[in-house]
């Protein structure tokens, strides 16, 4: 027993007098995906690595990254942020990753991006999106390859907008970070692009609530021209399904999230009209380069499903990284984080996606339009659909600077 | 406004106490608290959606069908929990039963993802309760109004067994003194396992009939199982009538809290069960099924 521990630590010391740059030349290139596998994220977190899986091996095929072997090594977060934090840690110590991403849930990902922060390796969100990752939490290894929830929530103030008949705006949002800062950014925008236009004071279910009937008919009763609701999940098909017998569809209008997994999952119970929905990247709203359709293809052929947004992003966030990669020559941390705010990407959700140094935000695009069922899908789908550039959306250096300095008061 | 507001409570409260009623009867008669009664409710659901899609969609037979077949299925299940594990631990320290029933809230929410997969699924609303009755600019929903009246339906057949059959007198008998019921010759393993199975086959129910109304996903037994505890609180655990004053309480409350404190409406029902607790009444002692 003695021995072999004896033996063991003897090779282990050989290894590593051997290691240094020529065992790293072949070493292969580590994903660390610490997800949420498990709990309230899984069913998004799940599609994302459907998407990651389809990108090492297409990696792989092509010979790697800088001719060295991709491996995706997975762990599960459960949705639970000390599990991240400490799975990330993990990865980083043990694994030797070179890369951690995969998270889900907001809290779970600033976890992991402190533990990111701490130990300087690079980090990437293609799910989570707090915009606390990019202001007052923000720490150099990160970077958020996606359209923030501040910038959403700008999307979708931009598109209201447009509507001129529009005059009365009720507003509504899961009793929690993301809800509030969903709704505080849609009416600071809204009322800065159309005075006139007058928006109730928000209600906030608690986060999951799934009887929403009395929050339908509190809202209903400012007779709104449209309500703008940061909810996902139960509460948002509750929303819809409950809203459909007080005539909700019929006297107002939705505004909110529709990610394609909300879309499928509502199926025939979407309600013909009236409801408007933002999104990350939905398949069909992409335009259909050769890529893209050999993407979907592909998802398509593997898991029998039409990839979602978070698919999608996934995917998109990991080619991302290989580009830079390609481009620093390296995967060490700091030419990596050197790289990604230099390099310009063509992805599945267009060209020239460019990550700002000063905050890690991806100028990514966010999608807003139109509920819709067509005969091509068994699902309905967005139509009407406006494309909001992430330039137009992004927070100013300026407003970022002066909301890290309050936070830090 | 105030009016819609009170019906939306009462809806819910049906709904809450559909639930409830299930976990209080077992509570009543065994002592176990079963956690894993939210897995019976969201089982109650994912077979109301398989068997919806057999039998007729959007017709109103075809839902009610697949409710009630849905429900002795998941009453089965319910039996097969009790032969296999809850049986083994009446009497042991509750601490023993939390193991026991998590673990099967585990075993059933992992199988439910095997099975149906991570997303959330839609059970399609028969279409003839898809509408509201429309009086002035008041919108009244059909299909809660319908679930309501389901509910009320099975209060009064659950009144009925309790009194006037053979059947209740055994359960009375079995939850006000368990030994001198043994002692009169009694089967109690027969009135517990029929218990669970009649606790089960509510929850069943309740899952299925509440299924269209919102989003069915593998991690609804936790949300349901939570507000079901609150309201046996309120109401007293194993107290069917407190079970449903609970649920109803609860309902209005929450209803009515949000429109005239939209910020509180969750803490008054708390505060609610703060005060039943501290006020010593039903809520920590536990009445019988009566």
């Amino acid at each position: 027993m003695l021995d072999l521990k004896k033996g063991g630590l003897a090779a282990l010391a050989m290894a590593m007098l051997a290691g240094g740059h020529a065992v790293a030349a072949d070493a292969p290139v580590k994903i660390g995906f610490a997800g949420d596998l498990t709990g309230a994220c899984a069913a998004l977190t799940e599609d994302e690595l459907n998407a990651v899986k389809i990108g090492v091996d297409e990696l792989n095929a092509k010979g790697g990254i800088l001719g060295r072997k991709v491996e995706l090594v997975i762990r599960d977060s459960q949705t639970k942020p000390d599990e991240g934090a400490k799975v990330a840690r993990e990865l980083i110590v043990d694994e030797k990753i070179d890369v951690l991403t995969g998270v889900c849930s907001s809290a779970v990902m600033l976890a992991e991006s402190a533990v990111s922060g701490e130990l300087k390796v690079p980090f990437y969100a293609t799910i989570g999106s707090t915009q606390r990752a990019n202001i007052e939490l923000y720490q150099p290894y990160f970077w958020q390859a996606q359209a923030n929830a501040t910038m959403e929530a700008y999307a979708a103030a931009e598109y209201v907008a447009k509507k001129a008949e529009w005059k009365t705006i009720a507003t509504m949002g899961s009793d929690y970070e993301w809800g509030h800062t969903s709704v505080a950014a849609f009416s600071e925008r809204l009322k800065k692009l159309r005075p006139d236009v007058t928006i109730i004071d928000p209600i906030f279910p608690k986060v999951g609530e799934t009887a929403m009937a009395p929050y339908i008919t509190t809202a209903l009763n400012t007779k709104p021209d449209a309500v703008f609701a940061a909810l996902f999940g139960g509460s948002l098909g509750s929303l819809i399904k409950q809203g459909q017998g007080f005539g909700f569809f019929q006297r107002t209008n939705l505004v909110t999230l529709m990610t394609v997994d909300t879309l499928q999952s509502m199926g025939s119970a979407m309600p013909a009209s009236n409801v408007y929905g933002i999104a990350r990247a939905p398949f069909f709203a992409l335009e259909q380069t050769p890529e893209v359709k050999a993407f979907i293809e592909k998802y398509r052929a593997a898991y029998k499903e039409y990839p979602t947004d978070w698919s999608i992003n996934g995917y998109d966030g990991l080619m991302f990284y290989a580009a830079a990669a390609e481009h620093a020559k390296s995967v060490a941390p700091d030419a990596i984080i050197k790289a990604i705010s230099e390099i310009s990407y063509d992805g599945l959700r267009g060209k020239g996606l460019k990550v700002r140094a000063f905050d890690g935000q991806m100028n990514a695009p966010s999608y807003v339009g139109k509920a819709t069922k067509v005969p091509e899908y068994d699902f309905p789908i967005l139509t009407e659909i406006e494309k909001f550039p992430g330039e137009a959306l992004m927070v100013s250096e300026d407003a970022i600077a002066a909301a890290r300095k309050a936070a830090k008061k | 406004m105030v009016l819609i507001q009170f019906v939306n409570g009462l809806m819910e409260g049906m709904t809450l106490f559909l639930i409830a009623s299930g976990l209080t009867l077992i509570f009543g008669v065994s002592r176990i608290i079963n956690f894993a009664h939210g897995s019976l409710y969201m089982l109650g659901a994912f077979l109301t959606y398989e068997l919806v899609q057999i039998l007729a969609p959007g017709t109103l037979w075809g839902f009610f069908a697949s409710v009630i077949v849905g429900a002795a299925i998941v009453s089965l299940i319910g039996v097969l929990f009790e032969v296999t594990a809850l049986r083994r631990i009446y009497g042991a320290d509750g601490l023993m039963q939390l193991i026991v029933t998590i673990a099967l809230v585990l075993i059933v929410r992992d199988v439910v993802r095997m099975i149906w997969g991570p997303n959330s699924i839609t059970v399609p609303m028969p279409d003839a309760l898809a509408g509201a009755i429309v009086i002035g600019e008041n919108y009244f929903p059909l299909f809660p109004i319908v679930v309501f009246a389901a509910g009320l339906v099975i209060v009064l057949a659950m009144i009925w067994v309790i009194y006037f059959t053979r059947a209740g007198i055994l359960l009375r008998a079995g939850t006000d003194d368990r030994g001198m019921a043994a002692l009169l010759g009694i089967n109690e393993r027969m009135i517990f396992t029929a218990v669970f199975a009649a606790g089960a086959f509510l929850a069943g129910l309740a899952g299925g009939l509440s299924a269209p109304y919102g989003e069915v996903n593998h991690l609804l037994d936790t949300t349901v199982i939570v507000s079901a505890f609150i309201v046996c609180v309120i109401g007293g655990l194993g107290n069917l009538y407190g079970a449903l004053a609970g649920a109803l309480v609860v309902g209005i409350t929450k209803a009515m809290g949000v429109m005239y404190f939209p910020r509180l409406s969750m803490v008054l029902i708390f505060l609610i069960m703060a005060a039943v607790l501290i006020g010593r009444s039903l809520g920590r002692q536990g009445g019988s099924a009566r």
